[in-house]
């Protein structure tokens, strides 16, 4: 996709880590926009699975979307917190099911081989995070699946 | 297709010019009939049919201008028809020369001289002969005059035309307006003053405005004033649910009721209108960067507009500005060639750019082209494919859309407007915002043309708000039909139906179609597509709102069912329903038995290669109906044609079309009562009727659609391939 290239994970940097489920996975902090605490959801009919729904964000339509499925891994069953991130195609919330926190990252402990993943970090209390790659997670075709 | 069939404008400007010949003539006839007999409503009806048929043939055949004066022809004569004008020797002087003033004038469109300034000034003088001193008021004041006096001053010279060129187009003021002066901005020059005059005094109400005075109300007056009347509607709304309720009366039985229900829509669309105003006031703008940028870059380009009818919201328009703007100097910096370079490739050295209104069912459709060099594909194709690899194998279609990428630019040198590859994508986004759309058409060394669709009016639709599955939906009311209260249904083959009006409409839950829940026994709303109608049972009704509709952005998929969503005054998101895609989910998902569609009047299905689908062009106009034929015909149509309702009712009868199209004003049977002697028999109930006009006002389009037709669309100007998208739209829907 054309326009400003989305920076990616890399060690060395900042980046917010996600807690989804029993997982946790991270995106460069200067992606991140804002993070919004709990959410107020309006679920969106006839949308794929992974729109949890859309709301308000200061009077800008904002889609909501569940980090588990677009993994293709397990749904998220509550929102409460959406990461704000910004994408070639807008701006776009990715659901935390815990508090997103904020840490510099060591080296990269091998590469993940989830699609829409990068490389695998190990942070904080010897848990793992999964580096996302925006543009290719947050890509229209993709949540058109 | 026989030679002479594939006419080009030209060819039908001259059918046109001896088709006006004849009807001129008949209006003089008319008129000094008029003059002997007085007032009889038949001859002054077969005036205004004449005058009618004048402007909406020119605008056909691309005489704007021509048209304009037609127009307000019209519009005094319609003065006349509806008794707010007596006749009178300075109202029948002004017909004669607005009569000479359209005889000159034609000429000179066919011969493509300059007729502009002419045919301002004719327009002028007729507008200013409708205002006679009792119209202040119009509607206070129409009722008890019968016999109004002339126009005490500037009356028309008896035999007018040889109109002179016009310095300032001031417009001489009619009697005493206390008012501020009529709107004006005699400013720079008299094209930009045209163009001003074009946007400010505006066709929708022309008539009284110009000749008389206008009010300046701000903008959130009138806002007031349709919120206000919205909480009216709602007010109704919940009155009619409690007589329901509480005595069991259905509030659709009592006349009373119905008739306040449609009192309150007139008001409310009336008071819409009040905040429309016509596309054409970006003209000046327009028309001045042309001008600037073609003496920048040393080109010679001509601006040209058309489409002087079609009106949008403010708030719409004032979106549109910039992606316009953006789109015209583009065309002028990358698509219009250096006068040299023009004439050796056989192209005339001035270049010409277009700017092209129309309104579209409820879109307005605006095209800015240009006759230059069209995108060099290969070259979009090579610059975005250093980027994104897919590019390289797109095919020339997809290709052309690359160039609304962000960053994306072929121009080899960035001048000081254009070429710097931050554009098409910012117009893409505004258009965004407004729901519109864009697209796209290029040809190689002829041309490229841009569209933009958008609806017309987004700042406020209209909506009525219901709940299903427990989620407040709104829904917008101009598709809305009716409000049924809980009902029964039967089951026909499988398929839940109940009556409106006498005939089977398709009903389904409105959460099950959602799949948000698993039905409601509420009230039903039966919403209309372009071709159908279906009920939905929802759990209640809330109210009725303006909603302010925003797109759900670029990264989610288009959703058919749902046209977008507005934020509430508290916080909440409220989804916007799309009635066609809705109507089209539920139809999916009843899925097998479609035997019953026929008997619903729902539609019939087709094998998929389908035989060439026939039109009946209804239009007593000669011209427009040879146009008409023409258009689809090479669109590989078949095509037969009726001059009157009658007529076309023994066509049908003779042999189904698949599709009418038709127009109003027609002598013996015209075109309402032909959609009207349509939609009652019940073999041709889901035979799709357009209505196609030049007259885009409210009350038309709202009867037009009362009678039952499935689209209403102004006609102004030579735009096939709209005509045309809005037919495959409907059969392609039906089939």
């Amino acid at each position: 996709m054309a326009g400003a290239p989305t920076p990616r994970v890399v060690s060395g940097q900042l980046a917010l880590l996600i807690p989804v489920g029993s997982d946790t996975y991270a995106v460069a902090l200067e992606t991140v926009r804002e993070v919004v605490v709990d959410p107020r959801v309006t679920q969106l009919p006839t949308s794929p699975a992974v729109v949890r729904g859309v709301f308000n964000l200061r009077g800008d339509i904002v889609p909501l979307l569940d980090t588990g499925l677009l993994l293709g891994l397990r749904p998220v069953t509550e929102e409460p917190y959406a990461v704000l991130v910004e994408t070639p195609h807008g701006t776009a919330g990715l659901v935390a099911t815990d508090m997103p926190l904020t840490v510099r990252l060591n080296e990269s402990v091998g590469r993940s081989d989830i699609e829409g993943t990068t490389e695998t970090y190990l942070v904080a209390d010897a848990r793992l995070a999964v580096a996302l790659d925006i543009p290719v997670l947050l890509s229209p075709a993709r949540i058109a699946q | 297709m026989s030679p002479q069939e594939s006419l080009s404008e030209n060819d039908f400007q001259r059918l046109f010019a001896m088709e006006a010949e004849g009807r001129l003539d008949a209006l003089v006839d008319q008129l000094l009939e008029l003059e002997k007999g007085g007032a009889t409503p038949e001859v002054v009806a077969a005036l205004f049919r004449e005058a009618h048929t004048i402007k909406g043939g020119a605008a056909v055949v691309g005489m704007p201008h021509v048209a304009r004066v037609a127009h307000a022809l019209e519009d005094l004569l319609e003065e006349v028809r509806r008794e707010r004008r007596g006749v009178d020797t300075a109202l029948i002087d002004a017909v004669l020369a607005g009569v000479d003033a359209i005889r000159t004038l034609i000429p000179l469109a066919v011969a493509g001289q300059e007729h502009e300034e002419a045919a301002f000034d004719a327009e002028q003088r007729l507008r200013i002969a409708v205002g006679g001193p009792p119209v202040v008021a119009d509607k206070a004041a129409a009722a008890p005059d019968v016999a109004v006096p002339a126009p005490s001053s500037p009356a028309p010279s008896p035999v007018a035309p040889p109109v002179p060129p016009l310095a300032s187009p001031a417009v001489p003021e009619p009697g005493p307006p206390p008012a501020p002066a009529p709107e004006h901005h005699p400013a720079d020059g008299s094209l930009e003053a045209h163009g001003a005059a074009d946007g400010a005094a505006g066709h929708a109400e022309p008539a009284r405005a110009t000749a008389t005075e206008m009010l300046q109300i701000p903008v959130h007056r009138i806002d007031e004033l349709v919120r206000l009347i919205g909480e009216a509607s709602a007010a109704t709304l919940r009155l009619g649910s409690a007589l329901l309720e509480r005595l069991e009366r259905d509030p659709s039985s009592l006349t009373e009721y119905r008739d306040l229900i449609r009192s309150l829509n007139e008001l409310q669309e009336l008071a819409l209108h009040a905040r429309m105003i016509p596309v054409m006031s970006l003209a000046p703008r327009l028309r001045r960067a042309v001008r600037d940028l073609a003496r920048e870059t040393g080109k010679e380009v001509r601006f040209e507009t058309r489409g002087e009818d079609a009106e949008i919201d403010r708030g719409v328009l004032e979106r549109l500005a910039d992606p316009l703007l953006h789109l015209v100097r583009n065309a002028v910096d990358h698509g219009v060639e250096a006068p040299d370079e023009r004439r050796r490739i056989g192209k005339p050295a001035e270049g010409t750019v277009r700017l092209h209104a129309m309104q579209l069912g409820s879109e307005v459709v605006i095209a800015v082209s240009d006759d230059g060099r069209g995108i060099d594909i290969t070259r979009v194709r090579e610059t975005a494919g250093r980027t994104d690899h897919s590019a390289i194998e797109m095919d020339d279609e997809a290709a052309l859309y690359l160039i609304f990428r962000s960053g994306l630019t072929t121009a080899t040198k960035v001048t000081g407007v254009s070429g710097r590859g931050v554009g098409l994508d910012a117009v893409r986004a505004s258009l965004n915002a407004v729901r519109g759309r864009i697209e796209v058409r290029s040809d190689p060394g002829i041309g490229t043309e841009f569209r933009i669709a958008v609806p017309i009016t987004m700042t406020t639709l209209r909506c009525l708000v219901i709940k299903a599955g427990g989620q407040a939906f709104a829904i917008p009311l101009h598709s809305v039909r009716a409000v049924l209260p809980p009902q029964p249904s039967a089951m026909v083959g499988g398929r839940a139906m109940t009556m409106l009006d006498g005939r089977p409409v398709p009903i389904s839950s409105l959460s099950a179609v959602l799949g948000t829940g698993n039905g409601s026994h509420g009230p039903a709303v039966v919403v209309a597509g372009l071709t159908r109608s279906h009920a939905f049972t929802v759990d209640e009704l809330v109210d009725q709102r303006d909603v302010v509709v925003k797109g759900l952005g670029e990264l989610l998929p288009r959703l058919p069912a749902v046209a977008g969503a507005g934020v509430q005054p508290d916080g909440s998101i409220l989804l916007v329903l799309e009635a066609a895609g809705l109507i089209e989910r539920a139809r999916r998902m009843d899925g097998g038995d479609r035997s019953q569609e026929a008997a619903s009047g729902g539609g019939h299905e087709e094998p998929v290669p389908q035989p060439a689908a026939s039109i009946l062009v209804v239009d007593d106009a000669l011209t427009v109906r040879e146009l008409q034929r023409s258009i689809f015909e090479n669109a590989g149509y078949r095509v037969r044609v009726a001059v009157n309702g009658e007529e076309a009712l023994a066509e049908i009868s003779h042999e189904r079309p698949d599709l009418v199209l038709t127009d109003v004003q027609m002598p013996r049977m015209d075109g309402f009562e032909l959609t009207e002697a349509i939609r009652k028999q019940a073999a041709l109930a889901s035979l799709p009727v357009i209505i196609l006009t030049s007259r885009g006002s409210d009350e038309d389009r709202r009867r037009g659609l009362e009678c039952g037709a499935d689209g209403y669309i102004v006609k102004s100007g030579f735009d096939q391939s709209a005509l045309l998208s809005a037919v495959e739209r409907l059969l392609g829907a039906d089939r």
